[in-house]
C-alpha cells in the first residue's frame, strides 16, 4: 500500500525507534518510560528528560508470562515481553500516573525485575475540587524532587517552555484530528496513528518540526472523495496500524476517535490558570476522561459530542482484550449510544491484533447494518 | 470432591459465625424497616467507623458475593449481568452483585432476605476499578439514593506521606459533612473515639488471633478465615471485639494444650489470594495427606493500629493502608508480609492462587514465589482458578498439582529427617 509522502518521516520514526532512543541513551540522554497518557510528560521534560511511551507491539507473550498471567491486556503482556528481551535498556525509569490496576502492578513488577533508577507511581485524583488539586501538586512536587535526583534540574521556566512546547502540539494535532472529522484529510486511519506513535517516541522540538512541516503539507492538499461509512472508534491504545487499516478496507471511515493513541491523549490542549503548575494541573482534571478515572455518565456526552461532530454513523469498540475500565463500562455506554440512536459493535484485540477471519464477518455485517 | 464444598472448621466459636452473619443483616433489614439511613459502601476503608458513629446502617455489596456464592447463587446472578453485556473476562464481584441488583434481590429463594435498597450509594475511586465500577453501577440502579464520591490516594504503603494523609483526612470530613446533611444526624466526635477504639481493639485482636498460628500444630488454618466477616462488616462495634475474644479465648486454648487442626500435621502450608469463595472445602483437601493451611493473604490484611485520640486521622490512615495491604499497590510490602508470615508460621510450601477475578492480587506473585524460593528455600505451586467464578477452575488439574506437591513436600520434609 502506497503511503502519504507526508507521513514517511513518522512511519521511519516509529520504525526505527528502538534504535534512536538507544542511540539517545548512549549519548548521554535519559529516557524516562510510561505505559498511561495521565504520566505528566512536561513535568518529565522539564526536568531535562525525554518522556516515552513504552509500547507493546504486535507478537507473542512467552518470557511475559513468568512474571504475569495471560488475563492481563495484550498490550502490557508485550512491553513486558519486550522489557525481558532488553527492549528497553535504554530507560533510566519508569513513571506512571496511576490509572488502571495493571499498569500499576507493572510498574511494581518493572521495578523488581530491571535495574532502574527511579519507578514512581503518582497517584492522581479522581474528583476535582480544593483539596483534590491541593493534593495534585503535593504529588507533581514529590515527583520532581524524585526527578531532581537523578536529572539535570527543575525551574518554573523550564515547565513553562515544556507547557508550550507540548500545547503547540496538541494544537496541531487537533488541527488533523478536525480536518479528519471535517473529511478534509488526505491521510487513512492507520496513518494518522503512526503520526501519532511517533509523538510517544520522539523528544518533542523535533517532533513538533515534523508536525509542522506535515501540517504545510497537508493544508492544500487533495482529498479522495471515495469515502467510506464514517464511524468513531473507542478503545483503550492502538498500536497496530493494520487494525485500523482492516477496518477501512471493509468500506469504513474513521472520521474520530475516543483512544488515548488518539484524540482522547490529547484534550484539551491546554489548562487554565496562573503559572505553568496551575496550567498543568488544570489540563490533568479536565482530561477527556478514560474509563479508567471516570464515570461512563461523564464520558457518554462527550462520546455523543465527537460522534454529531464527525458526523459519525456508528461507533467501534475496539478494546485489548482484558481491559477491565473500557469492558465494564461498555454496557453502559453502548446502551447510552443505542438509547441516542447510534449503533455501535465491539471488537477485542489480543496479541496478534486482530482475528482477521473472525472480525471481518462481524464488521461487515456492522457495516450493512450502517448502510441501511 | 467437587467443585462446591464447605470447609470443615474445628472453632466451635467459628462456627458461630452463622449467627453472627445472620443477625447482621437482620440488622440490616429492621434498619430499613425502621427508618435508619441504609449506605452501600465498599469494604475495608474508614467509612464503616464513621456510620456506626452516626448509627447509620452500613452494607458491603461486595461482601455480600461470598455469601452468593455460600449458597450456590452465583450461577444465576452471573447469567443476568452476563446477559446485560458484562464479559466474563471481567471480576466475578462485579459480574455477581451487578447481576444480584438487576435480579430478583429480595426474593423468596434470596438466603438472609437479601440485602436491603440503599438511601445513599458511597460510589468511590481509589481501590480497584473492578470495585470503582460496582458502585457506579449503583448509582445508576438506585437512582434515588443520594450519592457521596469518595477519593482516596493509589499510594504503596512505604510511599504513604503528609500529603497523602492530609487529602484522606479532607475527604473523611466530606463524607461526615454528606452523611450529617443528608441524615440530619450530627457526629459526636466522643462516640466516634469509642467506635475507633473498638476498630483498634478488633485489630489487635486480629493479630492475637493469627499469631497463634506459629504454634505446632496450629490451632486454626485457612478454613476459618469466614471470621473476617466481622472485620468487614462490624468493625467499631462491640459485636466484633466480643466475638473475637472468644476466637482468641478458643485460640489460645486450643494452643497451650496442643489440639491442631488436624491429629498429625506433617507440612504447613500458606495460600495466597482470596479463597475461593464457593469451594471453601480446598483449605482441608490437603489434611488428608497430613498438610494444614496454616495462613493466607488476609492473615495480615488488618495489621493495622488507629489512635483513638486523633480518630480522623486514623480512619483516613486505615483506608490508605488497607488496599495497599493486599493489592499490586505494593507488591514490595506484599512480599515482605507474606515472606514474614511464613518465617513467623514456619510455613513448609506456599500455593499461590491466580485468581481470574483479581488482578490486583494476582500481580506480584511471580517475584513473591521467587523470593520465596531464593530468599527461604520455601516452594510453592500456582493453581489457576476464580473466587467467585467456579466456571474459571478445575478440580481434576488442581488435584494433580497439589497431590504432586504435597508429595514433593513430604519427601523433602523426609529427607531433612523432620517428623513424618
Amino acid at each position: 500500500m502506497d503511503h502519504h509522502p507526508a507521513v514517511l518521516p513518522f512511519m521511519d520514526t516509529v520504525r526505527m525507534k528502538r534504535h534512536r532512543l538507544g542511540q539517545a541513551a548512549s549519548g548521554g540522554k535519559k529516557i524516562i518510560g510510561y505505559f498511561c497518557t495521565y504520566t505528566p510528560v512536561e513535568i518529565l521534560h522539564a526536568a531535562g528528560f525525554l518522556p516515552v511511551r513504552i509500547w507493546g507491539g504486535v507478537g507473542r507473550a512467552e518470557k511475559a508470562y513468568s512474571l504475569v498471567p495471560n488475563f492481563i491486556c495484550p498490550y502490557m503482556r508485550l512491553s513486558l515481553e519486550g522489557a525481558l528481551s532488553g527492549e528497553f535498556s535504554f530507560l533510566t525509569g519508569i513513571v506512571q500516573g496511576y490509572t488502571c490496576d495493571v499498569a500499576c502492578g507493572l510498574v511494581n513488577i518493572w521495578k523488581d525485575n530491571f535495574k532502574m533508577d527511579l519507578c514512581h507511581s503518582l497517584p492522581l485524583p479522581y474528583n476535582d475540587n480544593r483539596d483534590a488539586r491541593i493534593f495534585l501538586r503535593a504529588g507533581l512536587h514529590e515527583l520532581i524532587g524524585k526527578l531532581m535526583q537523578i536529572g539535570k534540574g527543575f525551574t518554573d521556566e523550564s515547565l513553562e517552555e515544556s507547557l508550550t512546547l507540548y500545547e503547540e502540539i496538541r494544537s496541531i494535532l487537533a488541527w488533523i484530528f478536525d480536518r479528519r472529522a471535517d473529511r478534509g484529510l488526505p491521510l487513512s486511519s492507520g496513518e494518522v496513528l503512526n503520526v501519532v506513535q511517533a509523538y510517544f517516541v520522539t523528544p518533542p522540538e523535533e517532533y513538533l518540526d515534523m508536525l509542522k512541516g506535515l501540517k504545510g503539507n497537508l493544508a492544500g492538499a487533495p482529498v479522495p472523495t471515495d469515502s467510506g461509512i464514517p464511524v468513531l472508534i473507542s478503545g483503550s491504545l492502538i498500536e497496530d496500524a493494520q487494525a485500523l487499516t482492516l477496518i477501512e478496507q471493509l468500506g469504513f471511515q474513521v472520521v474520530a476517535d475516543d483512544l488515548c493513541t488518539g484524540q482522547r491523549g490529547f484534550f484539551p490542549i491546554a489548562g487554565q490558570g496562573e503559572g505553568p503548575m496551575e496550567r498543568l494541573m488544570d489540563r490533568i482534571m479536565k482530561r477527556f476522561p478514560c474509563p479508567s478515572r471516570s464515570h461512563p455518565d461523564e464520558r457518554v456526552p462527550r462520546l455523543l459530542d465527537l460522534i454529531r461532530a464527525s458526523r459519525a454513523k456508528g461507533v467501534i469498540f475496539l478494546f485489548q482484550k482484558f481491559c477491565t475500565p473500557h469492558l465494564a463500562d461498555h454496557p453502559k455506554v453502548s446502551q447510552a449510544l443505542k438509547d441516542a440512536g447510534i449503533p455501535s459493535i465491539l471488537i477485542e484485540m489480543d496479541e496478534a491484533g486482530l482475528m482477521e477471519a473472525q472480525v471481518t464477518t462481524r464488521l461487515e455485517t456492522f457495516s450493512g447494518m450502517l448502510e441501511r | 470432591m467437587d467443585t462446591n464444598r464447605k470447609s470443615t472448621k474445628r472453632l466451635s466459636t467459628a462456627k458461630d459465625l452463622a449467627k453472627v452473619v445472620a443477625e447482621y443483616y437482620i440488622e440490616c433489614h429492621q434498619a430499613k424497616a425502621s427508618g435508619k439511613p441504609v449506605g452501600w459502601m465498599p469494604p475495608m476503608n474508614g467509612g464503616i467507623e464513621i456510620f456506626y458513629a452516626l448509627g447509620l446502617q452500613p452494607v458491603f455489596p461486595e461482601n455480600w458475593s461470598p455469601v452468593c456464592a455460600a449458597f450456590g447463587l452465583t450461577p444465576a446472578n452471573f447469567e443476568v449481568s452476563e446477559r446485560m453485556g458484562y464479559s466474563r473476562d471481567l471480576c466475578g464481584y462485579l459480574r455477581n452483585i451487578v447481576g444480584y441488583v438487576h435480579g430478583d434481590m429480595n426474593g423468596p429463594s434470596v438466603p438472609l432476605g437479601g440485602l436491603p435498597e440503599p438511601d445513599m450509594v458511597m460510589s468511590f475511586g481509589g481501590g480497584c476499578i473492578p470495585a470503582m465500577k460496582i458502585f457506579q453501577v449503583m448509582e445508576k440502579r438506585f437512582p434515588k439514593a443520594k450519592v457521596f464520591r469518595a477519593d482516596a490516594p493509589q499510594v504503596a504503603v512505604e510511599d504513604i506521606r503528609d500529603h497523602h494523609v492530609a487529602y484522606a483526612v479532607s475527604e473523611m470530613h466530606r463524607l461526615i459533612d454528606f452523611l450529617e446533611k443528608t441524615t440530619g444526624r450530627k457526629l459526636d466526635y466522643d462516640r466516634l473515639k469509642e467506635v475507633v477504639e473498638l476498630s483498634d481493639k478488633a485489630c489487635l485482636l486480629w493479630d492475637e488471633i493469627m499469631s497463634y498460628r506459629r504454634f505446632k500444630p496450629t490451632p486454626i488454618s485457612a478454613a476459618e478465615i469466614g471470621i473476617m466477616f466481622v472485620m468487614v462488616t462490624r468493625q467499631g462495634t462491640q459485636i466484633a471485639v466480643d466475638f473475637l475474644t472468644r476466637v482468641r479465648d478458643e485460640v489460645r486454648q486450643r494452643a497451650e494444650a496442643g489440639i491442631g487442626v488436624i491429629e498429625d500435621e506433617k507440612v504447613r502450608l500458606f495460600w495466597d489470594n482470596i479463597p475461593l469463595w464457593y469451594n471453601m472445602g480446598l483449605f482441608n483437601y490437603f489434611e488428608k495427606m497430613g498438610g494444614v493451611m496454616v495462613a493466607e493473604t488476609y492473615s495480615a490484611a488488618w495489621s493495622l493500629r488507629l489512635d483513638p485520640n486523633n480518630p480522623i486521622e486514623a480512619l483516613a490512615r486505615k483506608g490508605l493502608m488497607s488496599y495497599s495491604l493486599v493489592s499490586c499497590l505494593s507488591i514490595e510490602r506484599r512480599k515482605e508480609m507474606v515472606m514474614k508470615a511464613c518465617r513467623d508460621f514456619a510455613i513448609d510450601g506456599a500455593v499461590f492462587h491466580q485468581n481470574k477475578s483479581c488482578v490486583p492480587i494476582t500481580l506480584g506473585q511471580a517475584d513473591i514465589r521467587k523470593a520465596l524460593a531464593h530468599e527461604l528455600g520455601i516452594p510453592s505451586i500456582t493453581i489457576d482458578a476464580d473466587h467467585m467464578d467456579s466456571r474459571n477452575f478445575s478440580f481434576a488439574q488442581f488435584q494433580t498439582r497439589a497431590d504432586a506437591f504435597m508429595e514433593m513436600l513430604l519427601e523433602k520434609k523426609h529427607e531433612h529427617g523432620t517428623p513424618s
